[in-house]
C-alpha cells in the first residue's frame, strides 16, 4: 500500500461503501452460480433463488459422469489452449515485441502499423475467414485450428514491445555487445530476464482471453471430445431445451470452472505489470 | 468439394507448407479414411448424430459388423449438425455419414453434400411405408433411410385436464372454446403456448390445413409459405394471442419448463416425440399425462403431418459409400436398433419399429395411458402423404422465426410475418437461380 | 526509443519477429485477403442434379449492395449503437470511480474490494450471460422475487426496451475489473508528491481526483475506451446465449449474429465475408477516429 498522509478520516464511510457495494454487484452472480450448484432440477426453479439446495453431491457426480467424463476432457483441451496457446503465443510475441523495440530493421515501421491495425481489428470478424482458410488445409476440427490462431496476438505483441523499451536499458545491453556477447545470449541472459514480468502479464491476458474464447472453437470444432469449457458448456445449455436435466449439468459445470481460474488470477495478481501497459502509453 | 481458386493463393503465399507441416500431427479425423488405397481390413465410418438412443445403436451396430467400425460424434442438435456438415462438407472433411433432419435434406442435396445411394437401397424401400420413404427420396434418388418420424399428436396434462374438467379438443374451434374455458377457470394457467421459434410446428399445422410451402414442376418452384391454408392457421393462432387465451412466449425456456411443472402449461399440440421431452422436465408427472389425436380443422377428419424427426445420409466425402449405406439401413430397419430406439421415446419410421411399439410400454410421461400406442399408430396412418421441403428450408426458418416474434412483441399480424417470409424465401430463391413462379 | 549501430545487419532481429511475422500473414493478413476475395463470389444455381446444384461464381460487388441496402444489417448497428451507448459510459465511468476509491487512502476494505470487482473478469461471457440470464428470468430472478414480494410486481428484464440495459449489464458487470484494474496502476504511477502538494494547498479529495489524478491517466483512459468500444462492435456471445429466453433478439439483433446466421445456417459465406469486410471497415475507422480526435494520446507510434 502507499503511505499516505492522512489529513482527515471524514471522508471514510461513503468511500468504502460505495467501493463494498462494487464488490457486492460483483459477487452476486458467482455466488448465485455456487448456490443454483447445490440444487436439483427441479428445485433450480420452485425455491427462492440464494436458498441452498440438496443436490450438490449429485450434481457433481451428474457432472463429472456426463458423457463417460466429457467435462474433464473438456477442462484438460481448455488448459491445453489456454496453456500451452498461451506459452507459446507469449514468446511469439515477445521475441517480436523485444527486436521491435531493440533494433533498427528493415520493415519495422510497417510491421508496427500493422500490428497496430491489427489491434484494432475485431478477432471475431476474422473467425469465418480463418475457418475457410482451416477448412482449405484440411485442420478444422483438430487441435491446431484453435491453437495456431490463437498463437498471434497483435496486442501481446504491442505490450511485449512496450515492456521492452520501458524494463530493457539500452545501455544493458551496449555493455554486453562491448563484452562479445551474441545477440541470442543478450537475449537470452538479459532480455527476457528483465522482461519475465512483463511476460507474465501478457501470459496472464493471453490465458484468460483463450479461456473465454467462444466463438473461435465453436466455429472450428464439430467433435465434442475437443470442445473446451466454454463450447461444451453451452452445448450442454443448447441441448438443455431437449434434455433440461443438463441444465443442471451446465450450471455445475459453469460454478467448477470458475473456481481454477479465479484460483489462478488471486495467484498471478501480485505478479502482472499492468501498470506498464497503461504507463507505456503516455510516450 | 473445394472451393475451385483458391489453393494457388495460399500455395504462393507459403502458407501451404507451414500448415501441412503443423498439421502432420493432428488426427486426420474423417479426412484421413479418403486417403486409404484398397480396403483390406474393416472400414472405419465416421458418424455425425446428437439424438439420445444413437450411442447405443452404434455400440449395437458395431458388435455385429466386426468389418464396419463406426465412431460416433455428436456435433450438436439438428441445426447445427447440418449447418457443420454444409461446410465441411465444403472443407472436404465431412463424416461418412450424418443424421439429418427431413427438412434439411433439399438444402444438403442442392449443396451437392449428399450421395445418392439408391443402387443400394432396394431391399430396404419396402420396409417403410410409402409417406416416410417420399421423406428421403426424391424423383427417384435416395439420399438417406428413414430413422424416426413424428406423425403429430397433441399431448396434455391429463391430471389437471380432469381437475378442470374439460376434455381434449377434436377440432381447432373446440381448441379455442377450450383454451377460453381454462383462463376463466384458472386465471394462471393457459391451455397451450404459441412460440414464434417453432418453425416446424407451424410448418406441419399449416400443412394440415391444406397449406404447400414448395413445390416443383418442370425446375420452377412455388412458394406458398402466404398461401391460403397457412394464412388461415395465422389468422386462428392470432385470435388465440388476441385475447389472451394461448401464452405467446418461446418454449422449453427455463421459464416455461417452470411453468409446466407448476400444472400452468396444460398441452403441447406436437408431435410423438414430445413425452420423452417432457418427462425431462416434469419428471414428477410421469403418468399425469397423455396424447390425443391433434385437432382438425373439419369434423371426423384425420389429417396430420409430420413434425422432426430425422434420416441418416450418406455423404458424397464418404469413400465408403456402400458400407455407410449398410449402417444406415442397419441403424433403420434392424431390430435391436429399433428396440433400443422405443425405449429411448423415439417413434421408429419403420414399419416393423412401428408395430413393435405395440407391445412396448408406453414412455414414462404418459406411463398410465393404456390407449397410448393405438393413439400413436392411427396417427402415424393419417399423415399427409407428401411433403415438400424446400432448398432453402433454413433461410425460411430462420426468416420465420425472427418475423413471427416480432410479430408477437409488437403485436403486429401474424399474417404479415408470413408474408414477409414468404419474400424473403422468394428473393432468396431467385437470387440463387432458381425459378419460382409468382412475384 | 534509440537503436543500435552495433546491431545494424545483424541476422537477429529478422529471426526474432519471423514467427509473429509467419504467424501474422498466415491468420491475419491471408484470412483477410481471403475474406475480400469470397465476398466478390457467390454461390448460383447451376442445372445438374435433380433441383439443381449451387457453385461458387464471382459476382462483383453484388455481396457489398446486398449487406448495404439490407436494412436488418443496418439496424443491427442501430441497436450496437444503443446498447453501446448504456455498456461504454457505464463500464468506463464505474472503472474510474472504482480505482479513484481505490486510491483514495481514506477507503477501507480496498484489498477485498479490488479482488473481488476484478473477479467477473475471470468468467468467460457465455458462462456470464447464464448466469444473469437466471437471475433476469421472472420465476428464477431473485430482483424480480423481491419486487413481487413488495407487491410492485416482476421487473421486465428481457421484454421490451428492458433488453438494452439487461444485456449492458452484463457487459459492464464483465469488464469494469479490468478496466478498473489498468486505471487504478495507472493512478499509483502518479508520483504522491502532486497530490500530496494540492492537499496542502487545501484541495478537497475530489478537486484532487478531477484536476490532478483524471488528466495524468487520459492515456490509460483512451486505451480502455478503445477496448470497449471495439468490445461493443464485437458483441456475439451475450445476445446469443439470452436468445432463447427472449422473443426480444432476433437471429440478427447485431452484425455478428447476422454474419454467423448468413455464413452457418443459411450457407451465404460470401455474403457473410462481405458483411465481415465491412464490419471490420467500420471498426478500424472508428478507432482512428476516436484515437485522432484524443489527438493521439494513446499508442505513441514510431518517433
Amino acid at each position: 500500500m502507499r503511505a499516505h498522509a492522512l489529513p482527515h478520516h471524514r471522508a471514510r464511510i461513503l468511500p468504502t461503501l460505495v467501493l463494498l457495494a462494487g464488490a457486492f454487484y460483483c459477487l452476486v452472480p458467482v455466488a448465485w452460480v455456487v448456490v443454483a450448484a447445490t440444487k436439483s432440477s427441479t428445485e433450480l426453479f420452485s425455491t427462492f433463488t440464494f436458498a441452498p439446495g440438496t443436490a450438490l453431491l449429485d450434481n457433481l457426480r451428474d457432472l463429472f459422469a456426463y458423457g463417460d467424463g466429457q467435462f474433464l476432457l473438456w477442462a484438460a483441451n481448455s488448459a491445453l489452449y489456454a496453456g500451452a496457446g498461451s506459452a507459446a503465443s507469449t514468446l511469439i510475441s515477445t521475441l517480436a515485441g523485444y527486436a521491435m523495440a531493440k533494433y533498427d530493421f528493415r520493415g519495422r515501421t510497417v510491421l508496427f502499423y500493422a500490428i497496430l491495425a491489427g489491434v484494432l481489428l475485431p478477432g471475431m470478424t476474422l473467425a469465418i475467414p480463418q475457418y475457410l482458410i482451416m477448412s482449405e488445409t484440411g485442420l478444422v476440427g483438430g487441435y491446431w485450428s484453435v491453437l495456431l490462431p490463437g498463437l498471434i496476438s497483435p496486442f501481446g505483441i504491442y505490450l511485449a514491445r512496450v515492456y521492452a523499451t520501458a524494463s530493457v536499458p539500452d545501455a544493458t545491453l551496449e555493455a554486453a555487445r562491448i563484452d562479445g556477447a551474441s545477440e541470442y545470449r543478450i537475449l537470452g541472459a538479459i532480455g527476457l530476464r528483465m522482461m519475465l514480468p512483463g511476460m507474465v502479464t501478457i501470459f496472464m491476458l493471453q490465458f484468460v482471453g483463450t479461456w473465454n474464447n467462444f466463438l473461435l472453437p465453436y466455429i472450428m470444432l464439430s467433435d465434442e471430445s475437443k470442445f473446451p469449457i466454454t463450447v461444451g458448456l453451452y452445448t450442454l445449455l443448447s441441448k438443455g431445451s431437449s434434455e433440461p436435466a443438463l441444465y443442471g449439468i451446465a450450471i455445475v459445470g459453469a460454478a467448477v470452472s470458475v473456481i481454477p481460474l479465479i484460483a489462478l488470477l488471486l495467484f498471478l495478481q501480485r505478479f502482472w505489470r499492468l501498470d506498464l501497459l497503461s504507463g507505456g502509453l503516455k510516450g | 468439394m473445394r472451393i475451385k481458386g483458391v489453393s494457388g493463393p495460399i500455395a504462393a503465399l507459403g502458407l501451404a507448407v507451414l500448415l501441412a507441416a503443423c498439421s502432420s500431427g493432428t488426427n486426420g479425423g474423417a479426412g484421413s479414411t479418403a486417403t486409404q488405397a484398397a480396403e483390406t481390413g474393416p472400414v472405419t465410418l465416421q458418424h455425425w448424430c446428437w439424438s439420445a438412443g444413437q450411442k447405443l445403436k452404434v455400440e449395437a451396430f458395431n458388435k455385429a459388423h466386426p468389418n464396419i467400425q463406426v465412431r460416433l460424434t455428436d456435433a450438436g442438435g439438428g441445426t447445427d449438425t447440418a449447418a457443420k456438415l454444409l461446410t465441411a462438407g465444403r472443407a472436404g472433411n465431412a463424416p461418412d455419414t450424418a443424421c439429418l433432419e427431413y427438412q434439411t435434406l433439399p438444402a444438403m442435396i442442392v449443396a451437392g453434400a449428399l450421395a445418392d445411394i439408391s443402387a443400394h437401397t432396394a431391399d430396404v424401400k419396402d420396409a417403410f411405408s410409402p409417406e416416410v420413404w417420399t421423406l428421403t427420396s426424391f424423383d427417384g434418388a435416395v439420399y438417406g433411410i428413414p430413422q424416426d418420424v413424428g406423425p403429430m399428436v397433441m399431448v396434455y396434462n391429463r391430471k389437471r385436464f380432469d381437475e378442470l374438467k374439460i376434455e381434449p379438443p377434436a377440432t381447432w374451434e373446440d381448441f379455442a372454446k377450450v383454451a377460453a374455458d381454462v383462463r376463466e377457470k384458472d386465471p394462471e394457467a393457459y391451455l397451450a403456448t404459441f412460440a414464434p421459434a417453432e418453425f416446424g410446428n407451424f410448418a406441419g399445422l399449416a400443412q394440415q390445413a391444406g397449406a404447400s410451402w414448395w413445390k416443383i414442376q418442370d425446375m420452377t418452384w412455388t412458394v406458398g409459405i402466404a398461401d391460403v391454408p397457412s394464412l388461415e392457421v395465422a389468422g386462428f393462432w392470432q385470435g388465440l394471442i388476441d385475447k389472451d387465451l394461448v401464452k405467446a412466449e418461446p418454449l422449453l425456456t427455463p421459464e416455461w419448463n417452470n411453468q409446466l411443472n407448476k400444472g400452468k402449461i396444460l398441452s403441447w399440440p406436437s408431435a410423438l416425440w414430445a413425452p420423452g421431452v417432457l418427462y425431462g422436465i416434469a419428471e414428477k408427472q410421469a403418468g399425469d399425462w397423455a396424447i390425443a389425436p391433434l385437432p382438425q380443422w373439419t369434423k371426423g377428419d384425420s389429417r396430420v403431418a409430420f413434425q422432426g424427426g430425422s434420416a441418416i445420409a450418406v455423404t458424397k466425402n464418404s469413400q465408403h459409400a456402400q458400407a455407410a449405406a449398410t449402417f444406415a439401413k442397419w441403424m433403420n430397419t434392424d431390430k435391436a436398433a429399433y428396440d433400443i430406439q422405443i425405449a429411448e421415446g423415439e417413434y421408429p419410421a419403420s414399419l416393423a419399429g412401428q408395430q413393435a411399439t405395440s407391445s412396448s410400454p408406453p414412455p414414462k410421461l404418459v406411463a398410465n395411458q393404456k390407449d397410448y400406442w393405438e393413439i400413436a399408430a392411427k396417427a402415424a396412418q393419417s399423415t399427409i402423404p407428401h411433403i415438400s421441403w424446400g432448398p432453402n428450408v433454413s433461410t425460411a426458418q430462420s426468416a420465420f422465426q425472427d418475423a413471427a416474434a416480432a410479430a408477437v412483441r409488437d403485436k403486429t399480424p401474424l399474417a404479415e410475418a408470413l408474408k414477409k417470409t414468404q419474400q424473403t424465401v422468394v428473393d432468396d430463391m431467385k437470387a440463387t437461380g432458381f425459378k419460382v413462379a409468382g412475384p | 526509443m534509440s537503436t543500435q549501430a552495433g546491431a545494424r545487419g545483424s541476422r537477429a532481429p529478422y529471426l526474432f519477429v519471423a514467427p509473429a511475422v509467419l504467424l501474422f500473414v498466415a491468420f491475419l493478413a491471408v484470412p483477410i485477403g481471403y475474406a475480400v476475395y469470397l465476398s466478390a463470389r457467390g454461390l448460383r444455381l447451376t442445372g445438374k442434379g435433380i433441383f439443381g446444384t449451387r457453385e461458387e461464381v464471382f459476382v462483383g460487388l453484388d455481396n457489398y449492395a446486398r449487406t448495404l441496402t439490407d436494412p436488418e444489417f443496418l439496424a443491427g448497428f442501430g441497436r450496437l449503437a444503443l446498447y453501446g451507448l448504456i455498456s461504454v459510459p457505464l463500464t468506463l465511468g464505474a472503472a474510474l470511480l472504482f480505482a479513484l476509491l481505490l486510491d483514495h487512502a481514506g477507503s477501507r476494505a480496498r484489498r477485498f474490494s479490488r479482488t473481488a470487482i476484478f473477479l467477473p473478469y475471470a468468467i468467460p461471457g457465455v458462462t456470464a450471460s447464464l448466469l444473469w440470464g437466471f437471475m433476469y428470468l421472472p420465476s428464477t430472478s431473485p430482483f424480480s422475487y423481491l419486487t413481487r414480494e413488495l407487491g410492485l410486481g416482476g421487473i421486465p428484464f428481457l421484454d421490451g426496451g428492458g433488453i438494452y440495459p439487461s444485456l449492458a449489464n452484463i457487459a459492464v458487470w464483465g469488464g469494469v475489473g479490468f478496466n478498473m484494474i489498468i486505471i487504478y496502476t495507472s493512478l499509483r504511477g502518479i508520483p504522491a508528491e502532486l497530490s500530496d502538494a494540492a492537499r496542502i494547498d487545501g484541495a478537497s479529495e475530489w478537486r484532487i481526483a478531477w484536476h490532478v489524478k483524471i488528466p495524468l491517466v487520459a492515456p490509460a483512459l483512451v486505451l480502455t475506451g478503445l477496448f470497449a468500444l471495439i468490445g461493443t462492435l464485437q458483441v456475439y456471445g451475450e445476445p446469443t446465449t439470452l436468445k432463447p429466453m427472449t422473443t426480444e433478439i432476433s437471429q440478427s439483433w447485431v452484425p455478428l449474429m447476422q454474419i454467423y446466421r448468413d455464413a452457418f445456417l443459411r450457407d451465404d459465406l460470401p455474403l457473410a465475408s462481405a458483411a465481415s469486410v465491412v464490419l471490420a471497415v467500420g471498426t478500424l475507422v472508428v478507432s482512428v477516429v476516436l484515437l485522432r480526435i484524443t489527438q493521439r494520446r494513446a499508442f505513441g507510434g514510431m518517433q
